[in-house]
């Protein structure tokens, strides 16, 4: 087999190469008994992918990762391919809304969910920032559908792909029917993606989330870290901690 | 990948609309530099008043910089603009010269935008007082890549190096101080290797590193980051050109306060691989031989307790928060080993845990930085006390039933 892709399953960072490979032909075989946390921390893991993060797309010419790269990559294996739009003003949007959907949507999401899936401190100001970028991103998105089938052209392309993806996760995890109803467009945009038959084989049915994520800890951690300088703000929790440091060490 | 026909680029004119210096911008300049392209950048743009005009919504709905009005219409989105301008060029060096070298390219390029951008935005640091585990994490590795390398992919200037570039330039010059950056000797010399070809410099101009790291202006301003200040902070070109040569050794990090306490006898390596290599017999092999080599004089040991366990109702949301703990405990390798039990059947479900430190208390850097410290109780083990002396035990070896109940998982830090 050509390529093989290391990730655990599912993940929304893995079905942008699968799904790309659908359309473009190319086969892709998914690594068995992946165990995320064990295996992308081994060294012959690190040794592809530094960070240790999945997906990691393993070639003939050896490894790439950063999953919109694979998806790319995936794609070019094929001369000439569709996802890839027409002309270079379309190649040039393709790409100019797969980095949209990278850093104003995903990147949104991930700071939003980041904190309710346990993985960051959570704090309820912060999140309403982000919340609010979040829903830039799609404003400015759902202007761009008004008039639109698909992000590019006329037919699905990569961007769509990334963006479908990048989609799935914050339509299944967060954004449930009352948020998203105010982006009618990207509503109607996402069903009409996820449901194009080579994302059907890989998505399958998709079920759009009907609360957002509880909040992993009520325990606002981030506050007393927002104050100016660092120094000032390890004041109050050394007070705090006086009983299990009684010789207070300065480090560094 | 086809090559499309266009206009040759001498006839017509590519227009950027952003102000300067902004470093998106620079990515579509110095790729232009590298390319033979012409862009012309709109004079008297206005940050924050052109950038919302009808005109350049219709151009960019999102209504960010920068944007590059093209002959056959407008792209935003600083990384595709470079990746357009690049593609101008036919058969651009920048693009690498395989398909693998142009896969590896644009895999450092998203790496630069998912991994190192959000995390060195100027209102980070000041924000959080601290550099997120996440930038130290995507630091490393960009350095571990660079150790063998000059540039990101091949030996010479891509397009990658031209976006990751102009992403570090923000954090050397706002917020990654010397004291930060030397613990990334590689992402140093590589960055200032990047910022010293001429067409950078060109665009750039002379990179001076930040001395210290700003305040936060304002409450507000902290929690709602704005790039409105940019022109105010504008840098004044300092005469002060950094040559690769002359670069001075990274100076070596003050010394951990624990790695001046007197020697001990117990190597924690060795424990490690004691408790990684027993597999068989773990209370005759592994437990006797950590209580053989247990330092009372150059270890503690400690219980601890998380304080929120109510609110661990969902398994795998319990499960992240203590991996989660465990990532941001990295800074502590070489003085800590852990055992992290999360317990129960059902939810909610129990956080309860082992540590082994370096020194008679929990270190003060490992307080300061991993602030998931303040989530648990903490409790030093009494060794003269046998009953805890058995908690241990049976800690280390996940124990089941522990007090009583299932394991969902034991995690271990080592
Ligand atoms: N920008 C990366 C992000 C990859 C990523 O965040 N992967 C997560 C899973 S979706 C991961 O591997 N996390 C494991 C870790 O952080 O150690 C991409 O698009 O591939
Ligand atoms: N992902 C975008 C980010 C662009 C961006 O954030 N631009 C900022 C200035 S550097 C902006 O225009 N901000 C104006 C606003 O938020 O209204 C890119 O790379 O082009």
């Amino acid at each position: 087999m050509a390529f093989v892709l290391h990730t655990g399953l599912p993940n929304k960072n893995a079905f942008k190469a699968l799904i790309a490979a659908a359309y473009s032909g190319v086969e892709i075989e998914v690594v068995k008994n992946f165990q995320m946390g064990v295996s992308n921390k081994t060294p012959e893991f690190i040794k592809m992918n530094p960070i240790g993060k999945v997906p990691v797309l393993e070639t003939p010419d050896g490894p790439v990762f950063e999953s919109n790269a694979i998806a790319r990559y995936v794609t070019r294996v094929k001369a000439d391919n569709p996802l890839y739009g027409s002309s270079l003003i379309e190649y040039a949007q393709i790409e100019q809304w797969i980095d949209f959907s990278t850093t104003e949507i995903d990147a949104n999401l991930r700071r939003w969910l980041g904190p309710r899936l346990g993985f960051e401190p959570y704090n309820a100001q912060t999140e309403d920032v982000i919340i609010g970028s979040l829903k830039r991103g799609l404003d400015a998105l759902n202007i761009h559908l008004a008039s639109r089938t698909y992000l590019v052209g006329d037919t699905v392309t990569l961007a769509d792909i990334v963006m479908g993806c990048n989609l799935y996760w914050g339509f299944t995890r967060s954004m449930t029917k009352s948020f998203t109803s105010e982006f009618p467009h990207v509503e109607r945009y996402f069903w009409t993606i996820v449901n194009q038959p080579n994302f059907l084989k890989i998505l399958g049915d998709v079920k759009q989330a009907e609360s957002v994520l509880p909040i992993a800890s009520k325990k606002p951690t981030a506050q007393p870290k927002e104050s100016s300088k660092p120094k000032e703000i390890l004041k109050p929790k050394e007070a705090k901690k006086k009983k299990l440091r009684k010789k207070s060490q300065s480090p560094r | 990948m086809a090559w499309w026909w266009r206009w040759p680029t001498q006839l017509v004119m590519e227009v950027l609309h952003s102000s300067l210096p902004n470093k998106n911008a620079f990515k579509a300049l110095i790729a232009a530099e590298y390319s033979g392209v012409k862009i012309e950048v709109v004079k008297g743009f206005q940050f924050g008043v052109s950038n919302k005009e009808p005109n350049f919504i219709k151009m960019n709905p999102i209504g960010k910089i920068p944007v590059l009005e093209t002959p056959d219409g407008p792209v935003f989105e600083s990384n595709s603009i470079a990746r357009y301008v690049s593609r101008l060029m036919a058969d651009n060096p920048l693009h690498g010269s395989s398909l693998i070298e142009y896969a590896q390219i644009e895999q450092w390029m998203d790496f630069a935008t998912t991994e190192i951008d959000p995390y060195i935005g100027r209102w980070l640091y000041p924000r959080m007082g601290f550099f997120p585990y996440n930038a130290q994490r995507a630091l490393s590795a960009l350095n571990a890549h660079l150790a063998t390398k000059t540039f990101l992919v091949g030996h010479r200037v891509t397009l990658a190096d031209i976006v990751m570039g102009c992403n570090l330039y923000y954090g050397f010059i706002w917020i990654m101080t010397r004291n930060f950056t030397s613990e990334f000797p590689h992402v140093e010399r590589y960055f200032w290797t990047v910022v010293n070809q001429p067409n950078f410099r060109k665009v750039i101009g002379d990179v001076k590193q930040a001395d210290l790291i700003p305040p936060i202006p304002s409450k507000k301003a902290a929690v709602q980051p704005k790039e409105a200040k940019k022109e105010a902070s504008k840098e004044e070109p300092k005469p002060k050109a950094v040559e690769v040569e002359e670069e001075e050794v990274p100076k070596p990090k003050p010394k951990n306060p624990l790695d001046l306490l007197s020697p001990s006898k117990m190597i924690l390596d060795e424990w490690k691989r004691l408790y990684s290599n027993t597999k068989t017999n773990f209370r005759e092999v592994a437990i006797k031989g950590f209580w053989d080599m247990y330092d009372p004089e150059g270890y503690s040991l400690w219980f601890c307790n998380y304080k929120y366990n109510d609110e661990n109702t969902v398994s795998f949301v319990t499960l992240n928060k203590v991996s989660g703990f465990l990532q941001r405990m990295d800074l502590a390798r070489k003085y800590a080993f852990g055992k992290m039990l999360v317990i129960g059947s059902e939810p909610p479900y129990k956080v309860k845990g082992l540590w082994l430190f370096r020194g008679k208390e929990i270190p003060g850097f490992v307080i300061d930085e991993c602030y998931d410290m303040e989530l648990y109780q903490w409790s030093k083990v009494d060794i003269t006390d046998e009953a805890q002396k058995e908690r241990v035990n049976a800690m280390i070896e996940d124990q089941e039933p522990f007090e009583g109940e299932a394991l969902l998982d034991a995690k271990c830090f080592k």
